[in-house]
């Protein structure tokens, strides 16, 4: 029987499909009850390219998250990402009649419809509409405009879009199993929801979510999302590069990138190698580190300037104050933290899911920062809309039955 | 007794004599759209090959180049067969723009007819004794690196046989409309803003001032070594009309909302209005527009009374990307003057080609210009020494050079794998491609 308390993350990923069950407890915390996690085939930079192998690696995933937890799911928060997505900032601008005189509920649609009416092109749709500031009559910092008296009302938002078609290609995949999607939010801002505190949002951060296929960014000034984006390059682009240049197979390639990799260089003796121990159907060879760094170290080196470059446009960039919070699978190898301070000039901390309660081993994993992102988001909007009354309490649960045969 | 002399003007002011010509089918449709917009009929030329276009242009005049060669065809998109028509009717041409005090060309570069009839027509009108200003387009980046390389070598040439040249980018012009609009509105806003440059620049040098700019004037702020030009046109009649004009003016695409201003030399502003033109007006505008120039920047102020305007305000900004040249005139270089003879001489052997093509035409042979395209040996390295023009004498070396280097980026001889990505969509980031791996692509041993 399904659960109202429940929210379920999902996260379709291009290493790993990953699906973390909740409990939103009454007093606004979250208590992890279960990971579900398979290896995923048949994704490619975080979108899916073979629909049946990826809806086979789904349907074990939520198998999986349904027996550790002991919770039947039937409606998830689905992870989008891929490089198709796309933001901008946009201002909207109305004027409230002079005999109103004080700004009500009307007009702060009305200025969210003014803002977020961004041409995009025929075949995208949108993801987020994220709400940066208030001004009344050029005033900056208007939390809450309800009720104050202005002529005119200013509204910055942060509208992140993309292709229609692939983020319903992903929404397919889940729904025609069938589960419900209560929502899809974009893999960075997931990401940002727990790994990031409010203080940190309010003195300015950026969060890298470097997965397998893609790297997240999101950057956060005075509490608002100010950039977001996604760069279609992660791990699986190191673990191509090692396969490909020392012509070994992918598989031995991802596991020599986990066990010896380090994007740090000059850290090794002279000449030292490492062994790849001979197995079915593979020689045993050994490798040069200094080799294996240097392919792994470029790769990051110029994946961190590329993201410098589309950031540091941003004046705002240079001014944050919690500096740059490094989660994700990618993050786990050796070095990064130091690169990505190198590279951006200020401090980079790796990070991974806070505030939590339930299986310490899930959530202090930066690879479930996504997944449990989602779970935090989708109780951060549930805690903002009306709790269901007590009729509806009793009818819902009844209703879903009926509605499902 | 006080002998009056009524022969004597009674003011200084001289009406200008100014002749524009449209050179090539863009050239024509420029001179059209000036005519529409209420340029004297008498000032506009038409020159084209192409028999058909030129019959439908509304100009007074008209000259078709090169009918014992292309047979009233078009120039076919090769600058040769241009160049070697306008050679045949350099008489003509000169004649069309004897007596002018100043001839503006027009024309859009990269196709035959301008780019290669183009520099013969500045020629001409040099030698008519003119001052001439050339200005052209370049064409958009979609019709290819052939003929933006003609385009190239066109202006090239035009910056050295005119006093000065304005080069719109069609590029950038396009900016000017939405993208969903058609691709004749695209081509009609690129004539739209040509012709306001060049009425704006006629109305500037015609207008009687109370702080007259000139030629001289004109010709200091586009000369720089950079072809590329600012220019800017707004109107305004409303409670705030110095702001509104000067917002406008700012707001074409040309100006990047006059981002460029900071890194030009020389900027030529100037405000016209009818009677009630006021010095505050005057004031508040340059105040505005000192925000976005730097400090070192030399201002050309003109003021005009336009009593045509009624309660409008109108500001015109001219300008050139790029450093300013020594002011010395380009004229006066001995390279310019050297270049003159090598153009006739390059475009003498087309035209010899010519007449050869002609002589089988008595024996029946129906397709002249087919006959000179059979031979184009001749031709073609002439037509590249044409292209690299400051070069005094025709040196046939850089010929094979040049055709090296193009045969190495279309040939490529290490076809890098993508190995796990072959068959997802590729990331290209500024033209590279991530799925390689860096260190490949870097051009690292390991």
């Amino acid at each position: 029987m399904a659960r109202d308390d429940i929210v379920v993350g999902l996260e379709i990923g291009t290493s790993k499909i990953c699906v973390v069950v909740a409990e939103d407890q009454d007093d606004g915390t979250i208590k992890i009850l279960g990971v579900g996690q398979v290896p995923s085939r048949g994704i490619r930079k975080g979108e899916i390219v073979d629909f049946d192998t990826a809806q086979r690696c789904l349907h074990d995933a939520l198998v999986d998250a349904e027996q550790k937890s002991d919770i039947e799911i039937d409606n998830v928060y689905v992870g989008i990402t891929g490089s198709h997505i796309q933001s901008i900032n946009s201002r909207g601008v109305v004027m409230v009649p002079q005999e109103k005189g004080e700004i009500d509920e009307d007009d702060l649609a009305s200025v969210k419809a003014s803002a977020i009416d961004v041409s995009i092109p025929a075949e995208n749709a949108f993801l987020h509409q994220i709400l940066q500031h208030y001004y009344i009559d050029d005033r900056e910092g208007v939390l809450n405009p309800v009720g104050i008296f202005g002529t005119k009302l200013e509204a910055d938002f942060h509208v992140i879009h993309g292709i229609r078609n692939r983020i319903n290609n992903t929404l397919r995949c889940v729904k025609e199993l069938p589960l419900a999607v209560n929502d899809y939010v974009l893999n960075g801002l997931a990401s940002a929801q727990v790994v990031l505190d409010q203080e940190q949002k309010h003195l300015g951060a950026l969060v890298l979510d470097i997965g397998g296929g893609t790297t997240d960014y999101i950057l956060y000034c005075d509490g608002a999302v100010r950039q977001s984006g996604v760069l279609a390059v992660g791990g699986d682009h190191i673990t191509n590069d090692i396969s490909m240049l020392l012509k070994i197979p992918m598989a031995r390639a991802e596991r020599l990138k986990v066990e010896e990799g380090s994007v740090v260089l000059g850290r090794s003796i002279p000449g030292e190698r490492v062994l790849l121990k001979d197995e079915t159907g593979f020689a045993g060879r050994e490798i040069e580190r200094e080799k294996l760094n240097t392919i792994i170290h470029m790769r990051m080196k110029e994946t961190f300037e590329i993201l410098l470059q589309r950031l540091a446009s941003d004046p705002k960039f240079e001014m944050i104050g919690a500096g740059i919070h490094i989660t994700g699978g990618c993050s786990l190898l050796k070095g990064i933290d130091d690169l990505a301070s190198d590279v951006f000039g200020m401090e980079a901390t790796l990070t991974h899911a806070h505030t939590m309660a339930g299986i310490t081993s899930a959530f202090q994993n930066p690879q479930y920062s996504t997944a449990i992102g989602l779970v935090k988001y989708a109780q951060a909007v549930r805690s903002e809309s009306p709790s269901p009354g007590l009729l509806s309490k009793i009818f819902n649960p009844l209703l879903n039955i009926f509605r499902r045969n | 007794m006080i002998e009056i002399n009524r022969s004597r003007p009674a003011a200084p002011f001289v009406p200008l004599t100014c002749k524009i010509v449209g050179v090539g089918g863009a050239g024509c449709s420029i001179i059209d759209r000036l005519l529409i917009e209420g340029v004297e009929p008498s000032e506009l030329i038409a020159v084209n090959t192409d028999l058909q276009a030129l019959s439908s242009s509304v100009a007074a005049q008209k000259i078709q180049l090169g009918h014992s060669l292309t047979h009233g065809l078009g120039a076919g998109g090769d600058p040769e067969v241009g160049m070697a028509a306008a050679q045949d009717a350099l008489p003509e041409l000169r004649s069309a723009v004897e007596g002018s005090q100043i001839v503006f060309l027009a024309a859009g570069l990269g196709g035959g007819t301008g780019s290669g009839s183009g520099p013969f027509m500045a020629h001409a009108a040099r030698e008519a004794g003119a001052v001439v200003i050339a200005v052209v387009t370049l064409p958009f980046g979609f019709e290819g690196r052939r003929r933006k390389e003609q385009a190239v070598a066109a202006l090239d040439h035009l910056r050295q046989l005119c006093h000065a040249v304005i080069c719109f980018e069609n590029d950038r012009m396009a900016e000017l409309v939405a993208p969903k609009t058609g691709i004749q509105q695209a081509f009609v806003a690129a004539d739209e803003t040509m012709s306001e440059c060049i009425r704006g620049i006629l109305a500037i040098l015609a207008r009687p001032g109370i702080m007259k700019v000139g030629i001289d004037d004109l010709l200091t702020v586009l000369r720089s070594d950079d072809p590329r030009c600012l220019f800017g046109h707004g109107e305004s009649d409303g409670d705030n009309r110095a702001h509104e004009a000067l917002a406008h003016a700012l707001r074409n695409p040309l100006m990047e909302r006059g981002k460029l201003l900071e890194s030009t030399g020389n900027l030529l502003v100037h405000i016209s209005g009818s009677n009630n033109l006021t010095l505050a007006e005057v004031e508040i505008l340059m105040t505005e527009l000192n925000r976005h120039i730097a400090d070192e920047t030399h201002l050309l102020l003109g003021t005009s009374i336009e009593p045509r305007l009624g309660s409008k305000l109108a500001v015109t900004l001219i300008s050139s990307l790029g450093s300013p040249y020594p002011a010395i005139h380009q004229v006066e270089t001995p390279r310019a003057v050297e270049l003159v003879p090598e153009v006739t001489a390059a475009a003498e052997p087309a035209a010899e080609t010519g007449e050869e093509a002609d002589l089988p035409e008595d024996v029946p042979e129906p397709e002249p210009v087919l006959a000179r395209r059979s031979r184009p040996a001749p031709i073609a390295p002439i037509a590249r020494n044409v292209r690299s023009a400051p070069a005094p004498e025709p040196k046939p070396t850089p010929v094979p050079e040049k055709t090296k280097e193009v045969k190495q980026e279309v040939l490529q001889f290490e076809p890098v794998s993508r190995g796990r990505f072959e068959k997802s969509e590729p990331t290209i980031i500024e033209g590279h491609d991530l799925d390689v791996p860096t260190v490949l692509r870097k051009g690292f041993r390991v």
